[in-house]
């Protein structure tokens, strides 16, 4: 009972409702067949991360979270989906041999990885919350754009570049061939 | 300490060749946008030009000993360089090939696919030169999500389409399982420098399984068995430039890096990944020569031949040795003549008959003797005949593993080489002994595919004589 109550705090109580939002919605998104379907749980998975960094107290983690990943990418996702043509079908079933198979893969790769994590020992390490502590805006930009060991200024320079890349990657893949060149 | 903004940024200054491959990027950007329709023709001399510049201006970069920018987070010295050098080279023979395709089935995109190559080239030398595993992953990223674009490139063929699909799902779901492993890297060892996951690195469960997942995606974009699912599919769906630029560069950039990262980061308990990677090195170079045999289309014979390919450089990589550096980067450089002469053959005949098929090539020599003879120089050279370059390749890097006590893999590498001699030879067979109906008609080479296949030619036929390279390789490579 006494290791109930000292299991019990709040913190722990909303991570694991969060936890179990995140397991119960991803699954779902991967198991549902109608495209659409899957994107609005992909929408739930992504907030219910957001909670797991403002859980950690990293707000400015959550709040990129929260307007990239759960505000435009799933926005862009459900376009992306509105604007393929067979919306309405539904995806293939799969047959139940590859589902064991690979049902067979995925779990043992997850018992494999906690075991090994559970044997680690991260649970036990008090020094999380003096690390989260003093991580505000100002150290986030400064760490981004500073030259000396951990910071990140090149690497934060590269992405500059690659983005710009996968723009012009994203628009050859989506730009129409002019009519005189079909056939 | 950061005092004055020079300081700041002098980090960049050691960074030659990133920043003129920058320059060349944004020259061949704005020239795209002001030469408009009708100057389709001068960017193309542009962008070659411009970058053949940047290439020769990369021979004279030279450090000496190791230097680092940005407190570890970039790592370079002269085998860096010179392996930049080597990935500059091949990239302008693909340049070299792909011209005729630019210029005619390519025209309105041929500034995207020049801006698209060289932007994944940046990547790969940020991924060759990264200190730190942010600066790896970003790296990698770039040098694959605008491959996925370049290998979708050829809108007309759904194969395109479904080859580029394949490739970035597998990429993506690579790239996860590759983080998850950095992540744990990054929970066990507290940082992401080389130099300090290698001091905090203990050997613990849980940092093997991070060094495992790391491996596993590794695995994937230099194509090892079992991760090279996606090669065969995306290797005949893509442009033959492109994938003529995947199963080079990529794959020679990726092993590299590999490579550095396993001697700077895991060097300390080099037993373990090396029985993974005998396991890893055994399967790949069988079941590559086992399914290349069984191949009808070139590109995906040559897709399952750099699979195999790819289990001969990871020998170097086994050995842990300075010799094993020497003899992968010298086997990378001799491996990217070697298949380029074959991809330049396939798509200069790709491009004009449109035909790809084993069987097309029956009785080519008859038609086009001087394809037939390059090709089977790039075959002689593949399957490791001497007296062509591949035979030397294949002798030091069979060397560098023997020196470390691996024999029976080296045996069982020995006995692969026979098997790939067969079916390298089905294709010279092909060539010079089937009889055809309607062989493939004489076909007229533009003049960039003959400068490039010139250059290929001479690579294979004397770089393995030249001894000056491998000496000048062995003087700058370091172990573990």
């Amino acid at each position: 009972m006494e290791f109930l109550t000292a299991y019990l705090t709040a913190n722990n109580i909303i991570f694991f409702i969060l936890a179990a939002i995140i397991l119960v919605f991803g699954f779902l998104s991967v198991t549902t067949t109608k495209i659409l379907r899957a994107a609005t749980y992909l929408f739930f998975v992504l907030f219910a991360i957001a909670g797991l960094y403002l859980l950690l107290t990293y707000e400015f983690i959550a709040a990129v979270q929260l307007s990239v990943y759960a505000g435009g990418i799933v926005v862009l996702l459900v376009f992306a989906i509105l604007l393929v043509k067979n919306l309405g079908e539904e995806t293939e079933k799969v047959s139940c041999q590859k589902k064991l198979v690979s049902a067979i893969a995925a779990i043992s790769g997850v018992v494999i990885s906690l075991v090994t994590l559970f044997g680690f020992g991260f649970q036990n390490n008090e020094s999380a919350d003096e690390l989260t502590a003093n991580v505000n805006m100002e150290t986030i930009g400064h760490t981004l754009m500073g030259v000396e060991k951990y910071q990140y200024l090149l690497p934060f320079e590269a992405a500059s570049v690659f983005l710009l890349a996968c723009i012009i990657g994203s628009v050859v893949v989506a730009t129409n061939l002019k009519k005189e060149d079909k056939k | 300490m950061i005092e004055t903004l020079k300081d700041y940024y002098s980090g960049f200054a050691i960074m030659n060749q990133e920043l003129t491959l920058v320059l060349v990027l944004i020259f061949v950007l704005l020239a795209d946008l002001f030469l408009g329709e009708k100057g389709k023709k001068n960017l193309q001399f542009a962008a070659i030009g411009s970058f053949a510049l940047a290439t020769i201006s990369g021979f004279t970069v030279s450090f000496g000993g190791s230097q680092e920018a940005f407190a570890g987070m970039y790592v370079t010295s002269d085998m860096h360089v010179l392996v930049k050098n080597i990935l500059n080279i091949g990239t302008l023979l693909v340049f070299f090939f792909a011209h005729y395709w630019n210029k005619n089935e390519n025209r309105n995109q041929s500034g995207e696919f020049y801006f698209l190559t060289l932007s994944t080239l940046l990547g790969m030398y940020l991924m060759v030169s990264s200190g730190n595993f942010i600066l790896f992953y970003i790296g990698l990223e770039t040098a694959s999500i605008p491959m996925a674009a370049l290998v979708a490139f050829n809108k007309k063929n759904r194969d395109s389409a479904e080859a580029a699909a394949k490739y970035i799902l597998t990429a993506a779901f690579s790239s996860g399982v590759m983080l998850f492993g950095i992540s744990l890297i990054y929970g066990s060892c507290g940082s992401l420098y080389f130099d300090e996951v290698a001091n905090a690195f203990q050997g613990l469960p849980v940092q093997i399984l991070a060094m495992v997942f790391f491996m596993a995606g590794m695995g994937f974009k230099i194509s090892l068995v079992p991760f090279h699912l996606w090669t065969a599919d995306t290797y005949q769906g893509a442009p033959t430039s492109v994938t003529a630029y995947l199963s080079v560069m990529s794959k020679g950039a990726a092993a590299f890096t590999f490579l550095c990262i396993l001697f700077k980061a895991f060097h300390n308990y080099p037993e373990i990944w090396q029985n993974i990677l005998w396991w890893i090195i055994v399967v790949t170079i069988t079941v590559g020569n086992l399914f290349a045999i069984r191949q009808k289309n070139l590109k995906r014979f040559l897709a399952f031949s750099s699979i195999s390919q790819a289990g001969y450089i990871m020998l170097g990589v086994i050995s842990g040795s300075p010799l094993g550096m020497t003899s992968t980067v010298y086997y990378i450089f001799i491996y990217l003549f070697t298949n380029l002469a074959a991809f330049g053959i396939i798509s200069n005949i790709e491009n004009q008959t449109g035909k790809v098929g084993m069987d097309d090539y029956n009785g080519l020599y008859g038609t086009n003797p001087k394809s037939a003879f390059i090709m089977t120089l790039a075959m002689f050279s593949l399957g490791g005949i001497p007296p062509f370059a591949g035979f030397f390749s294949k002798f030091f890097i069979f060397a560098a593993a023997a020196e470390q006590g691996q024999y029976l893999l080296v045996f069982i590498a020995l006995l692969n080489t026979i098997i790939s001699l067969y079916y390298y030879l089905l294709v010279v067979k092909a060539m010079f002994i089937n009889k055809s109906e309607n062989p493939i008609p004489t076909i007229k080479s533009d003049n960039m595919s003959i400068i490039g296949l010139g250059i290929c030619t001479i690579g294979i036929l004397i770089l393995g004589f030249i001894s000056p390279i491998y000496e000048y390789m062995t003087s700058i490579s370091f172990g573990m």
